[in-house]
């Protein structure tokens, strides 16, 4: 199995220095881990891939248990996303594994899925724990839910997945890693620019989420008003028919007050 | 001359031989390790010195063993020495030659007695079996036939038939002494004489602490030491000479609290890897606390740490590095050079440090900071003091390293005592603020050379843009870090301890000090100042100006117990069935003290975490405080730091 890890610049959340992010280092150990129990089979490989002017610190996944890095060099504000697109689909993954956004101020976490789209791949978010599937070309995913819940979902590579915090720590940081490690840089084609799709709207008063008590209810109402709107309600649905679990939904969604035809 | 007298020279000789071949066999085992440099000249004149002078000094605190060392090797070597020599017509003949050599075996007969006394009949814990339980019978048979033929000698051959008996008896005995050579008791005789000449850290036998752990070479194609040739060959030499008295493990506090850790247990695995096909399984001493179990097995060519291995990494990891059993070796063994350079390996090449030690290493790789803290609020404590910047004024007489504690709520409250003396005595001082990163001594402990070098040169240069005259510091790892390990990468630093500080403002009169009503103290040492910095009597000077009666603690100065906040052991958090600062607050509260005077940040935060009824735990500068504020007629405000 050829993995792909992808690997953004971020910044420490204090300091505010460039570091690797650490979502996307235990991207890096579900990917090893992966690898390691295809018990060297030929082809079974982890990659590393970083679209941006210059690698930094990212160099030190390396040592995160990274054998190969490449580092496709971009222009200051080009979009990553044709790069990585172009080397993703060259490469041959059968597996692509990103954090759920990274941490360098501005990530919204949507690169994964604009990828997703443009290599025509399913997506997964949220993984906490990788594994073989039963069947071949299968990859058998454990997905981070609220509330520490968790669900097996297989999937039929290739497919990209994006690592939920919940998953295991990273590997340990080992000096001899960096140096041992391979880094690769090609030149990536000039791309535009990220445009700034941004929309501008007036103001408007949105509805609270969180239920409220009657005014000078206790202490004890306000929590179980604040705690059970939290806990969203509805009825648990396990493996239903599809049109039983359709009508479901309609039948929530009119009790709700939208409309629906 | 007799025959008998005769046939013991050769008997003698016999042993000399067989003595050599094994020794010379043992002796090229350590040329597998790494080179190191060796002044050959210097040590081996240095020998006697060494020998009679610093061994005897760490020997001499336990009195009887120093006399039963004393009399068993000094008459061993004395008798066997003129036995040989004997052999020459002109000694040999003469019957006062013989009376004196059979007064040499007597008195070391005496001291094969004193071996057996130690041992039989209940050994003590910290002493070995096996093998050195035949000690004293092999000794008592050598010297005592050996005796017995050179009283016959003397005598011109009245006594032969019991000289007939007495050399078959000394050639039994001194035959199996010859043949524990190499792998038995004996070997320390001259493996340990090699060592005191290719000592490791030459420095310590000219009255120098020389603790400063050596740089590592992050050029090298491997880092570290996982194989027993990538020691270097006096590394080796020291292991061999480890005679297994055992009060590295009495001294050892992770021992003490049931961690896996028996200092003279590794030396002996490590002498044990050197051996082709080793095995741990002629050990006969106490066992690592709560063993995690190991293969066992090792060699030349074979890992020393893992589960299949000699070691357990568990064992590297409960080290403390508070250099007690360094302190109490006789033979000037290096422990904790030997698991330092064990842990890079472990960190640096295979990552593989305990889990909890990863997280503050990598907020140290990003942030400067093992908690990952932001820089800008290491100040914060000092929240309503006037804390001078240097960036601000350029230069300063004495320049405040604040270090790791600032960031810790209780010991804020002994910076803001010390900030508040520094004022009070007009002291010119001034801190580098966010400018500050950690010293690296935590990753340095921990095996990350990588992280404390690159801290290391990050901190010299930012200290090079400024001017003063002296570095002060309250937390004593720091201390060492810039006093000691920073040269070697170009730092040099004058570094007082904030505890010599104020022992010098109080002996200028800059400080006056009041007398404190808190009768009962006693004084903890930091590993990291007394041990490691030979700072124990600025500290006590200090609290004797306070007007208080100073307890001793059952093990105080450089012989003090450590706290268990060092090497990075609170984070490697390795499973005891005690915590260090229990047992070390136990002895505080057996003084009978009120309160436990400290002088370190991880002193201060280990002895505080203990529950119950105990001492107050108090920073000496806490302390001088109060007594300052005692002294001033009227204060302007409130105590600040309560009793």
């Amino acid at each position: 199995m050829r993995i792909a890890v992808l690997l953004s610049a971020g910044r420490h959340s204090v300091s505010g220095r460039p570091a690797p992010v650490p979502v996307e280092l235990q991207a890096l150990r579900l990917a090893v881990d992966l690898a390691n129990q295809c018990g060297g089979q030929s082809g079974c490989d982890v990659t590393g891939l970083h679209a941006g002017p210059e690698l930094g610190p990212l160099a030190d996944t390396l040592g995160h248990g990274l054998g190969h890095l490449v580092h496709l060099r971009t222009e200051g504000a080009a979009d990553p996303a044709p790069a990585l697109a172009a080397a993703l689909e060259a490469g041959g993954y059968d597996l692509i594994l990103a954090g759920r956004a990274g941490q360098g101020g501005e990530d919204a976490g949507l690169l994964p899925y604009t990828l997703a789209r443009g290599l025509a791949w399913p997506i997964l978010a949220d993984a906490a724990g990788l594994a073989p599937g039963e069947a071949p070309g299968t990859l058998s995913v454990e997905q981070a839910l609220g509330r520490g819940a968790r669900r097996r979902l297989v999937v039929r590579l290739p497919a990209l997945v994006t690592v939920h915090p919940a998953a295991p720590p990273p590997l340990p940081f080992a000096f001899a890693g960096l140096r041992r490690g391979r880094v690769e840089m090609r030149e990536a084609p000039p791309a535009p620019a990220v445009a700034p799709e941004v929309e501008e709207r007036a103001y408007r008063p949105r509805p609270k989420l969180i239920a409220k008590a009657a005014a000078g209810a206790s202490a004890l109402e306000r929590l179980r008003a604040a705690t059970e709107a939290a806990s969203g309600g509805g009825r648990l649905l396990v493996d239903p028919a599809p049109d039983e679990a359709a009508r479901e939904i309609l039948a929530h969604l009119r009790a709700l007050g939208l409309p629906t035809r | 001359m007799t025959d008998l007298a005769l046939l013991l020279s050769f008997t003698v000789l016999a042993m000399v031989v067989i003595a050599g071949v094994l020794a010379a066999r043992r002796a090229r085992l350590w040329r597998v390790g790494r080179a190191a440099k060796v002044d050959w000249a210097a040590g081996l004149l240095a020998l006697p010195k060494r020998y009679l002078v610093d061994v005897h000094h760490v020997v001499g605190r336990d009195a009887y063993a120093a006399r039963m060392h004393a009399l068993a090797a000094g008459g061993l070597l004395a008798g066997s020495g003129l036995a040989l020599l004997g052999l020459i017509p002109a000694l040999g003949d003469a019957r006062l030659y013989w009376w004196l050599t059979a007064l040499a075996f007597a008195a070391a007969f005496a001291g094969g007695g004193m071996v057996g006394r130690r041992r039989y009949p209940t050994k003590p814990a910290r002493l070995s079996g096996g093998r050195f339980q035949l000690l004293p019978f092999l000794l008592a048979a050598y010297t005592g036939g050996g005796f017995l033929v050179a009283l016959d000698a003397s005598l011109g051959g009245a006594l032969w038939p019991l000289g007939w008996a007495g050399l078959a008896v000394a050639a039994l005995g001194g035959l199996g002494l010859a043949l524990q050579i190499d792998r038995g008791p004996m070997r320390h005789a001259f493996a340990g004489a090699a060592h005191l000449v290719a000592h490791p850290r030459p420095g310590r036998f000219k009255g120098e602490r020389a603790t400063a752990l050596a740089p590592l070479d992050l050029d090298a194609p491997r880092l570290g030491v996982a194989l027993p040739e990538e020691f270097a060959f006096n590394r080796l030499i020291g292991f061999d000479a480890c005679i297994q008295c055992g009060r590295c493990e009495v001294a050892c506090p992770a021992f003490a609290a049931g961690q896996p850790l028996n200092p003279k247990r590794l030396i002996q695995d490590l002498a044990a890897s050197l051996q082709p096909g080793g095995t741990n399984a002629a050990y006969a001493g106490s066992p690592y606390p709560n063993a995690r179990p190991v293969a066992g097995i090792g060699g030349p060519g074979l890992p020393i740490v893992g589960e299949g291995a000699m070691i357990h990494p568990d064992t590297l990891w409960s080290c403390t590095t508070c250099r007690a059993c360094v302190e109490e070796c006789p033979m000037m063994i290096e422990h904790v050079d030997a698991i330092l350079d064990l842990r890079r390996f472990q960190t640096l090449e295979l990552g593989a440090m305990p889990a909890r030690a990863a997280a503050p290493l990598m907020e140290l790789r990003y942030a400067d900071e093992p908690g990952g803290r932001p820089l800008t609020s290491r100040t914060d404590f000092a929240a309503g003091l006037t804390l001078p910047l240097i960036s601000a004024k350029g230069e300063a007489e004495i320049l405040l390293w604040l270090g790791e504690g600032a960031y810790e709520l209780r010991y804020g409250r002994t910076l803001r005592a010390l900030v508040t003396l520094l004022h009070k005595a007009k002291v010119d001082f001034a801190v580098l603020g966010a400018e500050e990163r950690d010293c690296g001594d935590l990753a340095r402990r921990l095996g990350d050379e990588a992280g404390f070098q690159r801290l290391a040169a990050e901190n010299i240069a930012t200290l090079s843009r400024y001017r003063f005259s002296r570095i002060l510091t309250a937390d004593p790892h720091a201390l060492h870090a810039l006093r000691n390990e920073y040269r070697a990468f170009g730092g040099t630093y004058e570094v007082v301890h904030h505890t010599a500080f104020l022992d010098e403002l109080a002996a200028a009169g800059r400080l006056s000090i009041g007398a404190l009503d808190q009768a009962r103290i006693t004084y903890h040492d930091p590993c990291y100042l007394g041990r490691y910095n030979g700072e124990v009597d600025a500290p006590r000077r200090l609290l004797d100006r306070l007007g208080i009666a100073r307890l001793e603690m059952e093990r105080s100065g450089k012989r003090s117990m450590c706290c268990g906040g060092g090497g990075g052991a609170p984070v490697s958090d390795i499973e005891g069935e005690r915590r260090i600062p229990d047992i070390r607050m136990s002895q505080a509260a057996a003084t009978g003290a009120g309160i436990v005077a400290v002088a370190c940040p991880q002193c201060s935060s280990m002895l505080e975490g203990v529950t119950g009824a105990r001492p107050a735990v108090h920073d000496i500068a806490e302390l001088v405080l109060m007594a300052v504020e005692k002294a001033d007629a009227a204060p302007a405000r409130p105590v600040e730091v309560p009793a």
